[in-house]
């Protein structure tokens, strides 16, 4: 009972959030109720057993993703009236769409599943443990993949990003590196009461 | 345990992605919204790989769901990246003016 009564409840709030996050005027409140419905579906994860996912996902999607968005909606200044005006010209084809997937999916859902339902199984080793088994063993290749495809992701936004200016003197390290001593520094006798030329 | 079971999971990541292709068609001036509502579909993709995992009693669906994570961030990154520059050049974010490559 504990079980149902906790998925209702944060099932139906993640579903609320989600509303939110498209019907709110203000981005800042839409990135917020993304932080929200990310947190519920972590306690959903973390209701049924599968625990590393679920805090993989607090920490990846609070931690890293929404607080990108919620850098780039403050740092781009945007009339909010502007951005949800005629939105009623889209709400029909919104319905549209929705409506077909909805159908698509009910159908699949009725005519092609299977009745089977197994129920949850507890386990010997932990989830954490079950994921690293298979991790690191049967997915490596798929693991370093995916590193790569954070570093392209990571180099591809620097570079679309980074504005190139000339007028910035910058560290020559080459230049650095050939210059002797004998280039920066003169060893001169200095008589006494005469100083030296500067040249 | 629970009379928890899987179709309970599946309409909810069912419902989930309806609201995120909702809110895709919906708001078709804000370029931030779109985005956020990819993360809603990816997010509902999560929940229906983690919950078949689970029910099913197969590790495989979590693995891909930590790789969906991956994905996702990588996309994140780079769309926000692109709306950065996209409102450099132009000062705005209505996707409706996004025509340049006609001329």
């Amino acid at each position: 009972m504990f079980f149902v009564g906790s998925f209702f409840l944060f099932a139906t709030f993640l579903i609320t959030t989600c509303i939110f996050v498209i019907f709110s005027k203000n981005p800042v409140n839409s990135v917020l109720f993304l932080v929200l419905a990310f947190l519920n579906s972590t306690f959903l994860f973390i209701l049924i057993g599968a625990e590393f996912v679920g805090i993989i996902l607090a920490i990846v999607y609070i931690g890293a993703v929404a607080i990108l968005f919620l850098f780039v909606v403050m740092m781009l200044d945007i009339q909010r009236t502007t951005l949800m005006s005629n939105i009623k010209r889209y709400v029909p084809i919104a319905l549209l769409f929705a409506g077909i997937i909805l159908t698509e999916i009910i159908y699949l859902t009725i005519y092609k599943s299977s009745k089977s339902n197994p129920n949850i199984i507890t386990r010997s080793k932990n989830n954490t443990e079950q994921i690293g088994d298979v991790l690191y063993t049967k997915y490596f290749i798929d693991f370093q993949l995916s590193g790569i495809v954070l570093l392209l992701a990571m180099i591809g936004a620097i570079v679309l990003t980074h504005i190139y200016r000339p007028t910035i003197r910058r560290q020559n390290i080459d230049k650095q590196n050939s210059t002797t001593a004998t280039d920066r520094v003169k060893l001169v006798k200095v008589n006494s009461g005469q100083g030296i030329e500067n040249d | 345990m629970t009379s928890l079971s899987y179709n309970h999971f599946f309409t909810l990541s069912l419902v989930i992605f309806i609201i995120g292709c909702f809110g895709l068609f919906l708001n078709r001036r804000n370029m931030i919204l779109i985005l956020m509502c990819i993360e809603i579909i990816l997010l509902a993709a999560n929940i229906n790989f983690v919950s078949a995992s689970v029910f099913l009693n197969d590790i495989n669906g979590q693995v891909f769901s930590i790789f969906i994570l991956t994905i996702a961030a990588a996309e994140a990154a780079i769309g926000l990246a692109i709306l950065v520059v996209y409102f450099r050049n132009k000062g705005e974010i209505d996707i409706t003016q996004i025509n340049q490559l006609k001329d």
